[in-house]
C-alpha cells in the first residue's frame, strides 16, 4: 500500500510539476548552445487548426522551449555516454577533451562536382593566373581513425580532385597540422597554430610570410564552438587568441556586400554567439584585404569557407590585396562584376566537408 | 498525438488526469470521450469525422442487428455492418494499392487516389467489427448508449495502435468501474516502464539502423545489424506502445487484455503469434480462423484456412507486397510446424528451437522492414553474403561496438529475466522494503531520463502509427 501510494504521488506529481512548468514557463528567443532562434508559440487559426500545422508547430515550441531545456539535453547526453556506453552523442564525440562530428560517408559525385566547379570558375576567371588548391584537414582526419571513428577515405578524396584538377598546384596541408592545432570545442584550426599552414602556402606561391613568433596574441577566454552546444556536455570555455601587428593593424577589409570597410579583426564579434565572427566579421559571400605596408603589388584571390577567415590575415605580408571569395554565398557566375581578374595569385581553400556537400558551392 | 511527446506527457495527460478524477462518476465516459477526440483530432483533424460515421454506423447496425435478432434481417445488418466498415477501410488503406496492381497487371493507367491513410484505421475497424459481430453471436449485449459505445472505440489510449480492445473486454467497465490505488499505481508504473520501452530502447535501434543504411558502407555484418536492430526496435517499440495503452486503461479503471508475451522466448512460430500481437492473432482467430473451419476440417482446408489468415494479417500490415510476402511466410512457416515441424522442432535441444525460432522472426522482420520487395531482397542478398559486400566495414563494426550496451540491453529486456530478478528481490522481507522507496524513485528517473531524450530528439513516430 505504501509503495502504491508513493509511486502514484511521485508520478502523478511529476506530471503535475511538468505540467505547471511547462505553463509558468517564460519563452526564451535564442538558444545559445544550439545557435539558433527557438520556436515560439504558434497561432491558432481556423486555417492552421484544420491543416494541423498549429499541431506540428506546437509540437515544436513545446520541445524548444521545455523548462530545464539545456539541463535536460545534457542529462540525456550524460546518459548516452555513461549508461549506454555510446561512442558519440548526436553524431559528436569526444577524444581527450576535444569534440568532434563524424562524418564518415565521402560522396564521390560531390568531390567531382566540386573539382568540375573549381574548373568551371578557372576556365571562366582565371587565365593567365598561378592556380593552387588545398584541402583543409579537417579535426577528424588527426582524431577520427587514430581513435577507431568512422572517417572520411581522405586518400580517395585527394585522389579524385588530383585526377580532376589537372590544371592546378596541389598543396598539401596534412602534415602541417596536428590534432591540437584546433579548439576543442569547436571544428576550426587555431590561427596562432596556422604558422606551418602559411609558410607551406607561401612556399607554393612564392611569397614570405611573417613568422609566426613576431604577431602579438590578444585572448578571449570564453570561447564555446559549435560543437560545444551540440555536445550538450559541461565542458570549459577555451582560449580564442587573435594575432596582431602593426602590418595587420594597418590592412583594411572592404565588404562588398555591406559597402562597409572594417579592420582584420571585428572585436565586438567576440560576443557574438559564434566568436570565431571575430575572424574577418565572419561568414561573407565576398571581401577584399588591402594591406598598404604590403612588400610588393602582388594580388591574391582565396575561393574559401570559413578556414580561410583565420587564415588569410597570415598570408597578406606579400600581397596589397587578398581577395576572399565565398562561393557558398554568391554565384560564380557574376563574380566579374565586383572582381576584375588580370592574373593574380589563386588559391581554392576548402575543408572536405565542403567538397563533400558540393552542391552548396553556387 | 504521440505518447512519447511533450504535448502528451506534460500538457494533456495532466489536463485529463485533472477532471477525469474530478467529475462525477457520471461524467467520467464524457469526458474521456471528449479527450479521445481532442486526441485524435490533434493527429488527424480530417478524419475525426470518419471516425465519428465509423462509430455511429457500427452503433446503428448493433442496434438493427439486436433489433432484428431471430430474423434473416439480423444477418442482413451484419453483412451490411461488416460490408461497410471493410469498404471504408478498404478505400482509404487498398485502394491506390488495387489500383497500382492493376496498372501493372494488365498495364493500364488508372490514376492513384493519393489518399491519406487514417491513422489508426486499422485499429477502430477491427474493434467496430468485433462489436458487431459479437453482438450478432450473442456474446454481448447491445450497447444503447451512442457515448459508451463512442467511448470504447475512440478511447484514447488504444485509439492508434492498438492493442485492438475488444468490447467484450471492457462492456461491463463502460457502465461502472472504479480506479483503484493498485491500478493507479500499476497504470502509472507500466506507462512509465512502456515510455522508456519505446523512448530509451526502440528508438535508439531505429537510429542505430538509420545511422547504418545512411552510412554507404555496407557489409554482411551492417544487414544483420540492421535486421537484429529493427526486430528489436519493432519488439521495443509496439510492446512499449501496448504497455503504455495498457497502463493508461489502468488508470482510467480499465483493464486490457496482455498484447506481447515475450515472443522471444518461443521455441516456434505457433508459439510466437501466440505471445506477439495477441489482439490482432486472437482477432483473426476467432472472426476468421474459426469461421472458416479453422482446425477441424481436413488437411487441405486447414492449409488454405491459415493461407487466408495469414494472407489478411499481411495485408493488415500494410498494403505493400512485402507486407502480403510477410504475411505468407508465416502461413509458410505455421503449416510446415503444424502438419510436419513440430515434432521434429520438440526433439531439439532448447537452445536450437530457439536458434530457430530467432533466424525465422529476424527474416520475417527483414520483409517486412524492406523497401518493397526489391529492398527486402537487397537486404536479405545483403545478409546472406551474396550482394557483394564485404564482411565487415568501419561504419558497422564502430556502431556496433557503440551500440553493444543498446543491444544487450535491449536483448535481456526482451525476456522475463529483469521482471523474474525484480520479482525475487521484492518476494524478500527486505526487498519489499527496499522496492517502496527504490521503484518511485527509479521510475521518476526513467520518465526524466525519457523527458530528456524527447527533449534533445525530434520526432519520433510509432512504428505502427502506419497500420
Amino acid at each position: 500500500m505504501k509503495k502504491q501510494l508513493l509511486t502514484s504521488a511521485v508520478l502523478l506529481g511529476a506530471l503535475g510539476v511538468g505540467f505547471l512548468a511547462c505553463a509558468l514557463h517564460t519563452d526564451q528567443e535564442w538558444s545559445l548552445s544550439e545557435r539558433r532562434l527557438l520556436a515560439q508559440k504558434p497561432v491558432a487559426s481556423a486555417q492552421t487548426l484544420s491543416s494541423g500545422q498549429f499541431m506540428t508547430d506546437f509540437e515544436t515550441y513545446s520541445l524548444d522551449q521545455f523548462p530545464l531545456r539545456e539541463a535536460f539535453r545534457s542529462l540525456k547526453a550524460e546518459l548516452q555516454y555513461a549508461i549506454f556506453q555510446q561512442k558519440d552523442n548526436n553524431g559528436i564525440y569526444i577524444v581527450d577533451g576535444s569534440l568532434s562530428k563524424i562524418e564518415a560517408n565521402l560522396s564521390e559525385s560531390s568531390v567531382k562536382g566540386a573539382a568540375d566547379k573549381l574548373n568551371a570558375v578557372q576556365a571562366q576567371y582565371l587565365q593567365g593566373s598561378k592556380v593552387y588548391y588545398a584541402v583543409v584537414p579537417d579535426k577528424n582526419y588527426y582524431l577520427a581513425e587514430a581513435n577507431g571513428y568512422p572517417h572520411l577515405d581522405y586518400d580517395r578524396l585527394d585522389a579524385i580532385l588530383a585526377e580532376n584538377l589537372t590544371n592546378m598546384e596541389r598543396i598539401d596541408l596534412y602534415d602541417c597540422l596536428g590534432a591540437d592545432d584546433y579548439y576543442k570545442t569547436d571544428s576550426h584550426w587555431r590561427q596562432e597554430r596556422l604558422g606551418a599552414v602559411a609558410e607551406r602556402i607561401g612556399e607554393h606561391l612564392g611569397v614570405s610570410v611573417t613568422p609566426m613568433d613576431s604577431y602579438d596574441q590578444q585572448v578571449f577566454d570564453a570561447f564555446r564552438g559549435v560543437y560545444w552546444g551540440q555536445s550538450a556536455l559541461s565542458l570549459p570555455a577555451e582560449d580564442l587568441i587573435y594575432l596582431t601587428n602593426d602590418m595587420l593593424d594597418g590592412c583594411t577589409v572592404y565588404h562588398y556586400e555591406t559597402g562597409e570597410e572594417t579592420g582584420i579583426y571585428e572585436v565586438e564579434n567576440l560576443e557574438n554567439p559564434d566568436p570565431y565572427d571575430v575572424f574577418l566579421g565572419g561568414a561573407d559571400a565576398l571581401l577584399t584585404i588591402t594591406n598598404p605596408n604590403a612588400a610588393t603589388d602582388r594580388e591574391l584571390i582565396i575561393f574559401r569557407d570559413s578556414f580561410g577567415s583565420s587564415l588569410a590575415p597570415l598570408l597578406v605580408q606579400d600581397y596589397r590585396t587578398v581577395t576572399l571569395v565565398d562561393l557558398r554565398y554568391v554565384s560564380s557566375q557574376i563574380l566579374d562584376q565586383f572582381i576584375d581578374f588580370h592574373g593574380q595569385d589563386v588559391l581554392f581553400l576548402y575543408s572536405p566537408s565542403v567538397f563533400n556537400n558540393s552542391t552548396m558551392l553556387k | 498525438m504521440l505518447f512519447s511527446s511533450i504535448p502528451f506527457l506534460f500538457y494533456f495527460l495532466p489536463i485529463v488526469l485533472g477532471l477525469y478524477f474530478l467529475v462525477p462518476r457520471l461524467g467520467k465516459n464524457l469526458v474521456l470521450l471528449l479527450a479521445s477526440l481532442f486526441f485524435y483530432w490533434w493527429g488527424e483533424p480530417r478524419y475525426v469525422v470518419l471516425m465519428l460515421a465509423t462509430i455511429a454506423f457500427a452503433y446503428i447496425c448493433g442496434l438493427l442487428i439486436d433489433r432484428f435478432r431471430g430474423t434473416g434481417w439480423s444477418k442482413v445488418f451484419l453483412a451490411v455492418s461488416v460490408a461497410g466498415e471493410l469498404a471504408v477501410l478498404g478505400y482509404f488503406k487498398y485502394a491506390d494499392f488495387f489500383l497500382d496492381t492493376v496498372n501493372a497487371v494488365l498495364r493500364t493507367e488508372f490514376p492513384l487516389l493519393a489518399i491519406a491513410l487514417p491513422i489508426g484505421i486499422s485499429f477502430y475497424t477491427f474493434q467496430t467489427l468485433s462489436y458487431t459481430i459479437d453482438v450478432y453471436r450473442g456474446t454481448v449485449a447491445v450497447q444503447r448508449s451512442p457515448l459508451k459505445l463512442a467511448t470504447y472505440v475512440a478511447l484514447f489510449p488504444q485509439l492508434i495502435a492498438g492493442p485492438i480492445v475488444r468490447y467484450s473486454t471492457v462492456e461491463r467497465e463502460l457502465a461502472q468501474r472504479r480506479t483503484s490505488l493498485n491500478d493507479l499505481s500499476e497504470g502509472l508504473s507500466r506507462f512509465v516502464l512502456g515510455l522508456s520501452k519505446k523512448v530509451l530502447i526502440a528508438n535508439q535501434l531505429g537510429a542505430l539502423a538509420s545511422l547504418l543504411r545512411e552510412s554507404g558502407d555496407p557489409s554482411v555484418l551492417m544487414y544483420w545489424t540492421i535486421a537484429v536492430a529493427f526486430t528489436l526496435q519493432i519488439y521495443f517499440d509496439f510492446s512499449g506502445y501496448s504497455d503504455m495503452a495498457v497502463g493508461l486503461g489502468r488508470i482510467f479503471g480499465f483493464h486490457f487484455l496482455e498484447n506481447f508475451n515475450y515472443p522471444f522466448i518461443a521455441k516456434s512460430i505457433t508459439e510466437f503469434w501466440r505471445r506477439w500481437h495477441i489482439s490482432l492473432s486472437s482477432w483473426f482467430r476467432d472472426y476468421v480462423y474459426i469461421p472458416l473451419g479453422g482446425s477441424r476440417c481436413g488437411r487441405w482446408r486447414q492449409m488454405a484456412n491459415i493461407f487466408v489468415v495469414w494472407l489478411l494479417t499481411g495485408l493488415w500490415h500494410g498494403a505493400a507486397w512485402n507486407f502480403v510476402l510477410w504475411g505468407l511466410y508465416f502461413a509458410l512457416f505455421l503449416i510446415l510446424e503444424k502438419f510436419w515441424l513440430k515434432r521434429f522442432l520438440e526433439r531439439l535441444p532448447g537452445m536450437l528451437q530457439h536458434g530457430y525460432l530467432l533466424l525465422a522472426v529476424v527474416f520475417s522482420f527483414v520483409i517486412f522492414n524492406g523497401s518493397g520487395l526489391s529492398g527486402a531482397a537487397a537486404d536479405l542478398a545483403g545478409m546472406l553474403g551474396i550482394s557483394g559486400a564485404p564482411l565487415l566495414s568501419q561504419s558497422a563494426l564502430y556502431y556496433v561496438s557503440s551500440y553493444g550496451v543498446l543491444m544487450l540491453l535491449a536483448a535481456v529486456g526482451a525476456t522475463p529475466l529483469p521482471k523474474m530478478a525484480v520479482a525475487r528481490f521484492s518476494a524478500s522481507g527486505m526487498g519489499e522494503k527496499v522496492m517502496t522507496v527504490v521503484q518511485p524513485v527509479a521510475l521518476l528517473a526513467l520518465l526524466a531520463a525519457c523527458t530528456a531524450y524527447l527533449v534533445d530528439g525530434s520526432f519520433n513516430p510509432f512504428l505502427y502509427f502506419r497500420f
